[in-house]
């Protein structure tokens, strides 16, 4: 006797008959697979949301940049850094890195000051002025959209030239070639930024950054205006690897680069080295750590959501058993009668797992809702739901299927 | 005539943790087509028990039953499934019927296993022999609606769907009126008729008067075996 595709339909037809039967009992059993479905959907979407965003940081942060930033300000690191003759990171590190490294890593310092009275035409804004040098925009990433960005010679010549975040020049209504006041220096805008966000920088420790709000101008211009503290202290470098083949040589640099500041600043650690892919491994641990535990919890569910089935599905072989004796004389074999009994766990746990699919949508978004955590909807996990259900029908109701085939007929029709 | 079954030596024996019980004492029987052939005894004889064996939902202890030429003793489990579904019809005493079925679909039960029949071949032949049972107004009616002697019918009805060559009925009138027996009697004597063969356990001395054979279960002596 085999079993085919018509018989498999025919027996889920009746399964969902003498399902409905039983409508309450049933709606019961498919909700305690449904929770273990939920929970699946939901730590699903929970850990794809929390994937795609560091995804997006990582991108935004650059998996092939490192990133110094001068520690100056912390009091205690200042009297070390004093003590020791160190000044922080000085326009001479940022030479120096870019000489021992040659053109393997693109080094690109820069000075910062946030909040800075930007005007031209009667119109005022307050801006981030970056002062650093044309290696700066592509070690961002950056594009213009309009004009062009800074030269070589407009650093060596200290020209007051910028190029504007697409905000600002939206906001003062600049273009190329409009003159704006910077503080107290006017400067010629030679180009506009193509629009590109904020650096993703939560949970970093990296300075946020908005590069739609900046004005950047040469480092040579910046430390002869008034924002310039100290001429020889920078803010911090951005460097970028060039030709990354994987991900040990993003490393590679990075130690490179601790060493000859370390040797620089003779041990102190008056800076601090960010690598974005460093965050991508810690978040990728705990991302695996978190799938971990809420997996557990979901596969937990779905087991006591599979043990309710199973025990459901022994009290309606129970109940049926006349059933089964009379399904049996009329020739049923025992292969059709398993069948029939795994078609009902089966179900049970398909209605199940497609209530648990939608109330896990729901719950993932309510939890973005309140919590403002980010969700996002793999397919992978709206079908290892179901199919882990259907996993569940079949181990859990292959024993009650087996209690029901291996009934005697004449026992099961005298069960009156 | 034609040999349908034939039974040699066959016994039935169950065993309690107190005792053995000999339910079915040594038989030997030849039931041939045409045949109404009754196993009749008082209650507790055996003949029961013994129907079951023919009908293979049972197994002798002893013994062996031969269904045209086929030793059932050498079937598999599935062989006597088959049988079960394409070559016997069965009429029990308490007429057994899925509760949330209507009684189309009961009558319909043997089709879905077996060797496939077109659904609509299935459902014309269902209707005629409502239609034959008297049923026909009744098709989507469900169990509980029905009278114990419609019941029986309907029962019948799903005994002959497949067309089989044997009818197997225990006690079919033991919990019907003398009119629904009469009935009842009537339909099965007219499957004798047609050349099928029809099995019935009873004690019910007006279902004796329709037999063409019978053996009765009271004359084995049990000690002696």
């Amino acid at each position: 006797m085999r079993i085919d595709l018509r018989t498999v339909l025919l027996d889920m037809r009746i399964a969902s008959k003498g399902l409905r039967v039983r409508r309450f009992r049933s709606t019961l059993s498919a909700l305690g697979v449904g929770i273990g479905v939920l929970a699946l959907v939901a730590m699903l979407s929970i850990s794809e949301g929390a994937n795609r965003e560091i995804q997006q940081k990582i991108a935004s942060l650059g998996t092939d940049t490192i990133r110094i930033d001068s520690q100056t300000s912390k009091t205690g690191t200042r009297a070390a850094s004093e003590l020791n003759l160190s000044q922080g990171l000085s326009i001479e590190d940022a030479e120096f890195l870019s000489n021992a490294n040659n053109a393997r890593v693109t080094i690109a310092p820069y000075w910062v000051r946030n909040q800075v009275r930007v005007s031209a035409q009667s119109k005022t804004a307050s801006a981030t002025i970056i002062g650093s040098s044309p290696s700066w925009f592509s070690n961002e990433r950056l594009t213009i959209v309009r004009g062009r960005s800074l030269r070589e010679s407009d650093l060596r010549t200290s020209a007051k030239r910028c190029v504007i975040g697409s905000t600002i020049a939206a906001r003062l209504q600049l273009t190329v070639g409009d003159i704006a006041t910077i503080s107290t220096m006017n400067c010629q805008i030679v180009g506009v930024l193509h629009p590109k966000g904020a650096l993703l920088t939560e949970g970093t420790g990296i300075a946020s950054l908005n590069f739609d709000e900046i004005v950047v101008m040469p480092w040579s211009s910046f430390a002869l205006s008034d924002m310039a503290e100290e001429t020889q202290k920078i803010d911090g470098i951005v460097a970028r690897v060039q030709s990354v083949r994987d991900e040990s040589d993003v490393f590679a640099a990075a130690e490179s680069l601790r060493g000859h500041l370390n040797r620089r600043h003779r041990g102190v650690q008056d800076y601090r080295i960010v690598v974005p892919l460093t965050l991508l491994q810690e978040a990728r641990q705990t991302q695996t750590l978190f799938q971990l535990i809420m997996g557990s919890i979901a596969g937990l569910s779905l087991l006591v959501g599979g043990i309710g089935v199973m025990n459901i599905m022994l009290a309606n072989v129970s109940e049926q058993t006349r059933e089964i004796g009379l399904r049996m004389a009329v020739g049923a074999t025992r292969l059709r009668i398993v069948t029939l009994y795994l078609c009902h766990a089966v179900l049970l746990c398909l209605a199940g797992s497609v209530c648990g699919i939608l109330l896990g949508v729901f719950v993932a978004l309510l939890v973005q809702w309140l919590v403002g955590w980010p969700v996002a909807f793999a397919i992978e996990s709206l079908i290892l739901g179901p199919l882990l259900a259907l996993s569940a029908g079949i181990i859990f109701g292959l024993h009650p299927a087996l209690v029901a085939s291996r009934l005697n007929p004449v026992a099961a029709l005298r069960d009156l | 005539m034609n040999r349908v079954i034939e039974a040699k030596k066959i016994s039935r024996r169950f065993s309690t943790y107190r005792q053995d019980v000999l339910a079915v004492p040594e038989v030997s029987l030849c039931i041939d087509a045409g045949d109404l052939f009754l196993l009749t005894g008082p209650s507790g004889s055996g003949k029961s028990t013994l129907l079951n064996i023919l009908s293979t939902l049972d197994t002798p202890s002893t013994g062996d039953v031969i269904l045209n030429g086929t030793h059932l003793s050498s079937c598999s489990d599935d062989d006597l499934a088959a049988i079960r579904n394409e070559q016997y019809g069965f009429v029990f005493q308490t007429p057994h019927l899925i509760p949330h079925q209507s009684v189309l679909e009961n009558v319909l039960l043997p089709t879905l296993y077996g060797n496939e029949i077109k659904p609509k071949d299935a459902k014309t032949r269902a209707l005629e022999l409502l239609d034959y049972v008297g049923l026909i107004d009744a098709m989507d009616h469900y169990p509980a609606t029905l009278s114990g002697g419609e019941l029986q019918r309907v029962v019948f009805a799903r005994a002959l769907i497949r067309q089989p060559d044997v009818i197997f009925a225990d006690e079919p009138t033991g919990s019907l009126d003398a009119d629904n027996s009469h009935r009842l009697l009537e339909l099965l004597k007219d499957q004798a008729g047609s050349g099928k063969v029809v099995v019935m356990a009873t004690h019910d001395r007006v279902a004796m008067s329709y037999a063409t054979r019978s053996i009765s279960l009271d004359k084995f002596d049990r000690d002696a075996n």
